[in-house]
């Protein structure tokens, strides 16, 4: 065992046993929309959430609840709370996936010097170390909510591939984007005014297969900068979009759009054996989340 | 100065399908040097800078019929660009003529130029023959072929331990990966047989230990300090002289990795004496057997970065 740093740092807040480091890896990935962000991850009872923000009009959260984990040991008395670059995260994480994929992935929090220790002791006699250096967030992630006023959430779901294909369609004429849903006809569409004008409309009546679900029982119409929309969809690794589970999009009273993605983290299949219990891999799903605030020059009344 | 050979068909495979290959993942040019003895092919050994490579044969595991004389003591050395030497070398396979004649000739280009040198291959099927010229540097002279000769002479000089590198293909995995973390690899090998592999910036420390590696030469039992760190480990045996350490470019350790290609049967790492450069060597396996090949060899030598360790 490589518990130096362990042994100097008894009081570990957090140590989890991965199996997946590549499902960690693709759902990290679909947050990573530039080259350097800053990333705060938060420890909890529940598992762990990584956020990273651009400005105060997109955020995007990946949780990964502690079922997820083959053992998740949490006795910290105050959630910890760090800073960390995405990009090396994601690439320090992407290091494990060279492993022959038979052993779990240990995460430890905090090391000696509060750093992320990860490590994975490999079946042949090998071993990968990482240890992440933190830092202390300047900020606290902005808890966003949608604010229905009392009414049912607006909301459609359709498959995350179809999602995606629309929004990197919309790169054509760029700008700003407006996105309305009606009831009747019931629909979204999607409108982009730039270089040039392109709508795509997804009728619910005639595209029922295309929609996972469909809620709405008021006029909405809000615009959204095109670059932070892109960022919702752009980086979702292909594996996720070959898997095609879902993808949710809300949008609150104010205009706050909120688009859930939902991954499955399967384990590989040299650890299927741990998971028989067919329950447990039905839980095994992650959840992406981005809120995406509607353009401030937006006069648009936005519901009638 | 003459040279002319037959190529047997298993040496028309090992340079066309394994040796060629690797060498053109390293460079666009190599230097050929032919031997009463050997055949050798040498990518970047005059210089100080970069991956060098050096692949021996044996004359008869490439050639049948082998006439070589010149002044120098029948030696003869030139650069190829190895793009058109695998050329060359793919349509004659395609021929699957008899014989393939390899000689040197000097051929004017046209008629206003003077004759230049070329590598001619000459292969003949059983209804049509085709030449192909594959142009090559003016033959050098005694003083580079001299250094040529030296820097192999050089490669006798093995590191005191060898290690035994594990599964290739997964370490060019782990290599691509921590490629992405930083540009400089720290290598460390140990008389225990253990191999480090370690990236270090001021964000991230990254890396990876194998152990209870074969060793060749000098070996030493580990230490019952089974509860310390990979890193602590490297340390203390650098420190009782049982290790050596040394940092090299990320994107060189990389290209000597591409050395797959020419399937090796065991590949070995070590650190040359003095911290000199770190040391690639190959072993191949006589078809069939698990022993070994002495008539092919390939190493690289990967330069030592100046941040080295102590």
């Amino acid at each position: 065992m490589d518990s130096a740093a362990t042994q100097e740092a008894p009081e570990l807040a957090v140590r989890c046993l991965l199996d997946n480091v590549q499902g960690l890896v693709d759902a990290l990935s679909c947050i990573r929309w530039k080259k350097q962000q800053d990333a705060i991850c938060e420890l909890s009872e529940h598992g762990m959430v990584i956020t990273v923000e651009e400005w105060t009009c997109l955020q995007a959260r990946v949780y990964f609840r502690k079922e997820l984990f083959r053992e998740y040991q949490y006795q910290a008395g105050v959630r910890p709370r760090f800073g960390v670059s995405l990009a090396l995260l994601i690439d320090c994480l992407h290091t494990f996936t060279s492993s022959t994929g038979t052993t779990a992935l240990e995460l430890c929090y905090p090391g000696p010097d509060m750093q992320l220790l990860l490590k994975l002791i490999d079946a042949n006699n090998s071993c990968i170390n990482a240890e992440i250096r933190t830092r202390i967030p300047e900020s606290i992630p902005r808890e966003y909510i949608i604010d229905d006023e009392g009414n049912l959430p607006i909301s459609f779901a359709v498959k995350s591939a179809a999602l995606k294909e629309v929004i990197d369609d919309l790169e054509w004429p760029g700008s700003n984007i407006t996105i309305t849903l009606s009831p009747a006809p019931p629909g979204v569409s999607f409108r982009g005014e730039g270089h040039g004008d392109l709508q795509i409309d997804l009728p619910y009546d005639t595209q029922q297969d295309l929609f996972i679900a469909f809620q709405c029982n008021r006029h909405v119409s809000h615009r959204y900068k095109y670059k932070f929309l892109r960022a919702t969809t752009s980086q979702i690794p292909n594996s996720i979009l070959k898997d095609n589970r879902g993808s949710k999009v809300t949008i609150g009273s104010t205009g706050l759009l909120k688009v859930q993605h939902l991954i499955s983290v399967r384990p590989t299949h040299a650890q299927q054996h741990h998971y028989m219990d067919p329950s447990q891999v039905h839980a095994r799903v992650s959840y992406i989340e981005f809120y995406v605030m509607p353009d401030e020059d937006d006069n648009n009344e936005g519901t009638q | 100065m003459k040279f002319k050979a037959i190529l047997t068909d298993y040496g028309v495979a090992l340079l066309e399908r394994r040796f060629v290959p690797a060498f053109e993942k390293i460079g666009k040019t190599c230097h050929v040097y032919l031997t009463r003895v050997h055949i050798t092919l040498l990518h970047n050994v005059l210089n100080a800078d970069g991956v060098q490579a050096v692949a021996q044969f044996s004359r008869e595991v490439i050639f049948d019929d082998y006439q070589i004389s010149s002044q120098n003591d029948d030696r003869i050395a030139f650069t190829v660009d190895l793009t058109l030497l695998s050329r060359a070398l793919k349509s004659s396979v395609s021929m699957d003529g008899d014989k393939l004649l390899v000689k040197l000739v000097r051929k004017r280009p046209s008629l206003a130029e003077g004759r230049l040198p070329y590598l001619t291959f000459e292969s003949k099927g059983h209804r049509s023959a085709i030449i192909q010229d594959v142009p090559i540097s003016q033959p050098l002279n005694r003083i580079d072929v001299q250094e040529l000769q030296s820097s192999l002479d050089m490669a006798q000089a093995l590191p005191r331990t060898l290690v035994q590198v594990p599964d290739l293909q997964q370490l060019q995995g782990l290599v691509d990966r921590l490629g992405k973390v930083g540009d400089v690899l720290e290598v460390g090998v140990t008389q225990y047989g253990d191999l480090h592999l370690q990236v270090s910036t001021p964000m991230v420390s990254i890396g990876s230990e194998y152990q209870k590696l074969r060793v060749i030469g000098v070996r030493a039992e580990p230490s019952s300090s089974e509860a310390s760190s990979s890193t602590r480990r490297l340390q203390l045996a650098l420190q009782k002289e049982e290790a050596s350490a040394v940092s090299v470019s990320m994107k060189h350790f990389a290209k000597s990795l591409q050395c797959y290609l020419t399937k090796p049967d065991a590949s070995f790492c070590g650190v040359a004496p003095d911290d000199a450069c770190l040391l690639m060597l190959f072993q191949y396996f006589k078809p069939g057997t698990r022993q070994t090949d002495n008539t092919i060899s390939l190493h690289y030598r990967l330069p030592v970065l100046d941040q080295g360790r102590p």
